[in-house]
């Protein structure tokens, strides 16, 4: 079964290059433009990893990573974001996120990082 | 001088005048007194003399020795009356005449004795006895009707000074009253115009010679405040400045990482997956890192814009011409996301602008209105002039969704914005540069759920605040 990647960020490169690379490795990737979409669509389907971006307009990434949490403890989520201080990082890891990325990303730390979420003894294909 | 210390003095000048006043009719009253009591007195002494002229009558008609001893009776009784009422007689008439009195009857009393000694056979010294009678009678009738006319003289006297002094009083009252109350009323007025343009953040002080007085005590401590808050303006002015060269920093890395990330993101995938990439693809992702390249040199531009306003060009020209202009440009845009447009404007006295920098504020805002709204909704503008005509106003009104008034105070700083991506958040403060740049103002009033409204002022032409 192949693991199943969420992305979410207002910046529409970003989810395609994310989906690009990581359809190319054989994960199953779904990318929304904003939050509101993203917890519709997460009523209905469980995600393995969830990356999403933190500032958003409307539902920003602290409220996607509080969902996912209450619908899926299991569900790793890693933060995305262009503010790359010390206060995001603080706030997003006592929000207990499995990794953190400020932006510019380095698409191969990324996928690094999801496949220790998903589990080093998961093969990814 | 204290202006308390002015009221007492002229207080105390008054009353001092008041007590003159009343030391002066008292004294009169006195002396009116003094002069009625010597007519009445001389009004009994005038009976006793017509009495004795009516025996002196009487004996020179039927010789009776009687009337004659009458008469010394009569006289001994008034020198006896005169005696007793000497010091008021004094005081109303003075010596002289009292003893012209007195030597008058002495003649008379000695004249009766003759008469008594002669036994009435004298001829001659019977007339004598008329001719001091008669005497005698007028000239006390004479002084009674002197005393009289002193009297009215003093009452007449009484009266005029009284009626003076009224008006004297009156008319100093008025001029003391008038004269501190204008030197209280111009200084707050002065105070009341300081404090109005103080309230328009405009910081002057009150020149001219500061009196020593409690309205100088004021106008020093209101000077002294205009001077503060200038100086704490000044400072927060500084402090703005700081802060917004922080939002300024935050803002240029947030919206500089946004594209860097994108391209960056792109390349790195070119690099990985080149050999699995068609034509097509590979086109694309150039042509995305082109878009994206120039979304950054955007941003720099407007960047450039904000922390180097250009000088305006100004021109007098129809801020209305430029309205329909924006409006023209922005016509496409607002046809496809369905908003209607509404124009009410005014014809306007000439202003001096930037015909290129205003349109630059209209096009963002009828943008800014354009994104806030769903399809359905009006964009109007409306152009008016001030009631003072010093200014003229433009608003640009739409019916979206409003800014939560926690935002209000920040929509002018740089790099907010609430439009998440597509949104510099330079727009607005960019505009805001430009109008006051132009002398003008600009403010946002906003109801959550029904719209905003921006108010662009603009001074009129030849009527600019220095």
């Amino acid at each position: 079964m192949k693991h199943s990647i969420m992305v979410i960020d207002d910046e529409k490169i970003v989810g395609d290059m994310a989906r690009l690379s990581l359809e190319q490795d054989g994960f199953e990737v779904e990318t929304f433009l904003s939050g509101e979409p993203a917890l519709a669509r997460l009523q209905h389907k469980r995600f393995d990893v969830v990356v999403t971006d933190l500032k958003m307009r409307g539902i920003d990434g602290m409220e996607v990573l509080r969902t996912v949490r209450s619908l899926y403890p299991e569900t790793k989520v890693i933060m995305i974001t262009a503010f790359a201080n010390l206060d995001t990082a603080i706030e997003a890891l006592r929000g207990d996120v499995h990794d953190f990325f400020p932006k510019p990303i380095k698409i191969r730390e990324l996928k690094a990082s999801i496949r220790r979420a998903i589990g080093a003894d998961v093969a990814a294909t | 001088m204290k202006i308390e210390r002015k009221i007492i003095l002229s207080n105390a000048v008054n009353l001092g005048l008041i007590l003159l006043i009343g030391v002066f009719a008292l004294q009169n009253l006195n002396r009116v007194l003094t002069k009625l009591r010597f007519v009445e007195i001389a009004d009994d002494l005038n009976a006793s003399f017509l009495e004795m002229r009516l025996s002196e009558k009487n004996y020179i008609l039927f010789h009776d020795e009687a009337t004659l001893t009458d008469m010394q009776a009569q006289i001994s009784r008034t020198r006896q009356t005169i005696d007793s009422a000497r010091q008021d007689i004094v005081r109303a008439v003075g010596e002289d005449n009292l003893s012209m009195l007195i030597g008058q009857i002495e003649k008379y009393s000695n004249t009766i004795h003759d008469v008594q000694a002669s036994g009435g056979q004298d001829v001659a010294l019977k007339l004598r006895l008329r001719m001091h009678g008669k005497e005698l009678k007028e000239f006390s009738e004479s002084l009674v009707r002197i005393e009289r006319a002193r009297v009215n003289d003093i009452i007449a006297s009484s009266k005029r000074v009284l009626f003076y002094s009224f008006w004297v009083l009156f008319l100093l009252a008025i001029l003391v009253s008038h004269f501190i109350s204008q030197r209280i009323l111009l200084s707050l007025r002065a105070i009341e115009r300081l404090t109005r343009s103080i309230a328009e953040g405009k910081f002057h002080r009150i020149e001219g010679p500061v009196d020593d007085d409690e309205v100088g005590s004021v106008t020093t401590a209101i000077n002294s405040m205009s001077d503060e808050l200038k100086s704490r303006e000044e400072e927060l002015i500084q402090s703005k400045k700081l802060a917004s060269l922080g939002i300024l920093t935050a803002g240029v890395a947030h919206e500089l990482t946004n594209p860097l990330n994108n391209i960056s993101m792109i390349a790195q995938n070119y690099l990985e997956l080149y050999d699995n990439l068609d034509r097509e693809k590979r086109l694309e992702f150039m042509q995305q890192v082109d878009d994206e390249t120039k979304r950054i040199g955007e941003i720099v531009r407007n960047l450039l814009d904000f922390s180097r306003p250009k000088d305006a060009d100004l021109q007098s020209a129809d801020i209305n011409e430029t309205i329909r202009k924006a409006l023209q440009i922005m016509q496409n845009s607002l046809h496809l996301a369905n908003i209607d447009s509404k124009l009410s404007l005014d014809p306007l006295p000439p202003v001096r602008f930037d015909v290129h920098q205003i349109l630059q504020v209209l096009v963002n805002l009828i943008l800014n209105a354009t994104q806030a709204m769903q399809p359905g909704g009006t964009l109007s503008i409306t152009t008016t002039v001030a009631k003072d005509g010093k200014t003229v106003r433009i608003y640009v009104r739409d019916t979206g969704s409003g800014i939560p008034p926690e935002f209000i105070p920040h929509i002018f700083d740089p790099f907010f914005s609430t439009k998440g991506v597509g949104g510099t958040g330079l727009g607005l403060s960019v505009s805001y540069g430009i109008i006051k740049n132009h002398g003008g103002a600009i403010r946002a009033e906003s109801t959550v759920g029904r719209g905003t409204t921006f108010i662009i002022e603009l001074p009129v032409y030849g009527k600019e605040e220095t």
